[in-house]
Formats: structure tokens, sequence, C-alpha cells
């Protein structure tokens, strides 16, 4: 009983407290705004394709395209559903009509994804964080918040503190548990030598320097320093040992206070991303903008926007 | 409710880890946790002139043709797997961690026997699919491609070699890959993918 009692306050500690309204309000905004920048990034190559050109049969439509039957692509489609996804996008951070935009964006990157991952069969997981994110805005209030919708109605009832956080929070564990399961499951079908320095990041490493040739003294045409450090397995054996604790140890952002400590957290892992990116082309690059899931944005909200009336010279507007 | 939702929700993303299901917008492993040692380490060598010409085809009137990214209206980069990789029967990245160590609750819960693959496409039908589709060619036409062929270089490489830092030691291998069209497809034709 006793241990029921506690485990419920947990649960009901961790879950419905710590963010405001406005919190959701803004990170609905931002989050959105990263989108923008997110959803041009991964769908690039689709529209560099003819938009009345060739309509291709896929080689291996992605399991919800099976589903449904969807078997070639009709690229001017490709355009459009691209068009309505930032646009919608757009109605998100503005948060007009902000439930039927959020259900849009989910479509779109469905449609744009698949579109993309059908024509050879590779499956990208870029989208997987995003897409739980939106989930779980769609399920919260953010629209009733900083947003159009909210101006719309004559007495907009307040967000609580347990609807504002539950969200927030569900996203910060997925976030977590995102990491977390990359240890399970490398351990699950390499074993621990992954982690070994002459494992799975020194044979990255030399795959991706070797891959743009070589010349007649026998040195890589690119990439020298992966191929650089693909030489030093004791100096991998430590990034793999970091790799290990900080998928390991990721779960623990939900437990620190100290905005300090949880912004050099972050930036750790955003230096990860960043590394990764650089040294092995794993393009994981623009995904820490999700990190401002961790975060309370309302001061640093406050604090742009005093810093932007300073630079444009105009005092910030006062509330009421 | 909201507590139905989360206690819902955990129980989903936990259940896609615990049995293995890599579907979007569920996952259980990122890329690159696939680590299976290996004595030699080997690259494709990129002939981009080669790929901008495309697929070497011929078709049942026995007149030859190429097909290119262009043709077929799709990014370069995915027109290079299936230059480079779906014609030579080599699956996406996805499918080998999906085949890899699945586990006996895994097997049991997909029906798959000890040795049966998660993952398993016939990438031979598949890449006359759809060439023939996207370009209109029905099976029997005289323009319906009956054969698809390819050719790549590749360097092989001993990977304790190049831990050392030595990439001079190289042995150059080429690839032909040329795959026939089978009439008893003709029956799948209707049916395509699904």
């Amino acid at each position: 009983m006793a241990f029921c009692k506690s485990a419920s306050r947990i649960w009901n500690q961790f879950f419905f407290t710590g963010f405001s309204g406005e919190s959701l309000g803004l990170l609905r905004m931002y989050i959105g705004v990263g989108l923008l920048f997110f959803h041009t990034y991964q769908f690039a190559t689709v529209l560099t394709l003819n938009p009345i050109g060739a309509m291709y049969y896929f080689i291996e439509p992605i399991w919800y395209f099976k589903v449904l039957g969807i078997q070639y692509h009709v690229p001017a489609l490709s355009f459009l559903m691209y068009a309505i996804l930032m646009s919608a996008t757009i109605a998100m951070i503005l948060g007009k009509n902000t439930r039927a935009s959020i259900v849009v964006i989910i479509l779109c990157i469905f449609y744009l994804k698949g579109v993309r991952d059908s024509f050879s069969g590779d499956v990208h997981h870029r989208y997987i964080i995003p897409m739980q994110i939106l989930f779980l805005f769609l399920l919260s209030k953010c629209g009733e918040v900083l947003s159009r919708d909210a101006r719309q109605l004559h007495h907009p009832k307040e967000v609580q503190e347990w609807e504002a956080s539950w969200p927030i929070k569900t996203m910060q564990l997925y976030v977590a548990l995102f990491y977390f399961w990359s240890v399970i499951a490398k351990v699950r079908v390499s074993g621990w030598v992954w982690f070994a320095g002459e494992g799975r990041i020194q044979e990255v490493l030399i795959h991706r320097s070797i891959r743009w040739g070589v010349n007649d003294k026998g040195e890589v045409l690119k990439n020298a320093l992966s191929f650089e450090l693909a030489q030093h397995p004791d100096i991998i054996q430590v990034f793999s040992i970091l790799v290990l604790a900080f998928e390991l140890g990721f779960p623990l952002i939900l437990f620190i206070k100290s905005v300090k400590l949880r912004l050099a957290f972050v930036l750790g892992v955003t230096s990860f991303h960043i590394a990764t990116f650089v040294l092995m082309d794993v393009n994981f690059l623009l995904i820490p903008f999700v990190y401002l899931i961790f975060f309370d944005l309302v001061p640093i909200h406050a604090w742009l926007k005093a810093r932007a009336h300073q630079i444009l010279g105009r005092p910030p507007a006062t509330a009421g | 409710m909201v507590n139905i939702i989360l206690v819902l929700y955990l129980i989903v993303i936990w259940a896609a880890v615990i049995f293995r299901i890599d579907r979007f917008p569920l996952t259980w492993v990122p890329m690159y946790s696939v680590y299976q040692p290996s004595e030699t380490i080997s690259k494709s060598i990129k002939d981009k002139a080669a790929m901008r010409k495309g697929l070497r085809v011929t078709h049942r009137d026995g007149s030859i043709s190429y097909v290119s990214y262009k043709d077929l209206n799709i990014p370069k980069p995915n027109f290079k797997r299936l230059y480079y990789s779906r014609i030579f029967g080599t699956a996406p990245p996805k499918h080998k961690q999906g085949n890899t160590e699945l586990g006996a609750l895994n097997r049991l819960v997909r029906g798959l026997d000890e040795d049966e693959p998660n993952f398993s496409v016939d990438w031979e039908w598949r890449m006359f699919w759809t060439l023939n589709k996207t370009l209109r060619f029905e099976p029997a036409d005289p323009k319906f491609i009956v054969r698809i062929e390819s050719s790549k270089q590749r360097r092989i490489y001993k990977k304790a070699d190049l831990a050392k830092g030595d990439a001079s030691k190289v042995e150059i291998q080429t690839q032909q890959a040329v795959i026939d069209w089978q009439n008893q497809w003709v029956k799948r034709w209707n049916h395509g993918l699904l």
C-alpha cells in the first residue's frame, strides 16, 4: 500500500508538474520553427525531381504504403504535400487551427517520408522523435496558449500546470528512452564487442574515410581526420565508453534540476551529433532542435525578446 | 483519462522495443547497431559516368538501352542504391538489422523457423517490376525489359592494414550483375508488390 502511494506520488510529481501553459505554447512555437528547417532538409531530394516527370513504381514501399495500396509516386503531389506541410507548420507556430494543423503535418510527413524511403527501400529514423513530439502536441492543449485560437475565444480557460506538464514530460521521457534503447539494441544484436576500440565505431570511421577513394600514395582523398582517428583504437575506446555512458545515462537528464547542468548535458549530446556527422556522416545533424523540450522556454523567450528590443532600439511591451 | 493515455503510450513504445517492431513511427533500434567483425573491408568504386548513363537493359525485341535516374525520376542517391546494391541482391541495412539475432521470442511471435529471415525480398523480380512499370512497359510489349545489367568495382582492404593507416594494399574486384526476366513472374504482374 505504501509502495503504491509512493509510486503514485512519484508518477504525479514527474508527469504533472514543472511547466506552465505558456511554456507549452512557446514550445509549440519553437519546435514549429525548428521543423520548418528540418522538413526542408529531410525532403530536399524529393524536391529535386521533375514534378511532371515519370511516376516511379516503388521497389520496396514502406509498410503503410503497402497497407494503403500506394505503389507509385506522383511527383507533383509531393510538391503539393511539401507546400501543405510548410503551411501547416506555420499555422501550428501561429496557433491557428492548431489541432487540425498538427494532424495535417503528421499526414504530410507520413506521405513524404513514405515516398522518400520507398524509392530504394532504405528506411530512415530521423523523423521518429519529431513525430512522437507532434503526436503529444496533438493530444495536448498547446493550441490554447499564445495562439490565434486562444485569441478567438472570449473567455479562454487557463491551461493548468498538470495539463501543460504531462505532454512535455512525456516528450522528454521518449527522447531519453530513445537513446537508452540504443544501448539495448547494440547489445542485443552485436554484444559488447560493439563498444570495443576495434569495434563498430572504428569500422564506420574507416568506411566513411575510404568511400571517396585513395590516391597513388595510399592516402584517403577525403575525411582524413576519420582515417587518422581510426588508427587509434585507444582513443576510439574512450569515445565508445563515452557513447555508452551518455546513452545509458540519458534518462538522468529527467532528474537534473539545475538548468546549467541540463544545458551542459544537452550541449554534450549536440556535440556528439555534430561529431558523428563530421567524422562518420551520420545524418542526425539537425535533430538537436528537439532538445528544447528539456527547458522551460518562458525565461529564455523573455530574454530573447528583451535582446531583440535592445537591438531594435524599442522598449519591450508591458503585459496587460 | 490522461493517466490511461500515458500508460497505453508507454505500453506501446516498450512493446515495440521488446518485440523488435521497427515500423515508423515506432522503433526499437537506431542505425549502426549491427556489428559483425570481419577481416576485410570493401567499398564500391563509384563510377559517376556509368551511373549517369544508367542501368543497361535489354528489351524483348532485342534492342538495348540505358535507364537512368532521370528516366525513373528518382533522386540520384536512391538510384545509386538500385545500381550498386539492389540489382546485386543487397538489401537495405534495416533488413540486416531486423534479421540479426532475432531471438526465440520474436521468432515465435512472427512464426519464423530457426533460419528463416524476418525480412526477405526477391530483389530481382522487384527490379523488373519497378523499371517496367515506371516506363509503362507491359509483359507483352516489344519494349518490355527482359534483362538488366550493372557492374561495379570494389576495393577490398584488409582491416588490419587500414587500422595501421596503410591504404595502399588493395585488391580490386569487378562484379557483374545480369538478371533475366522469368516468365513465371507474369502471374505476379497484376498484383504488383501488394
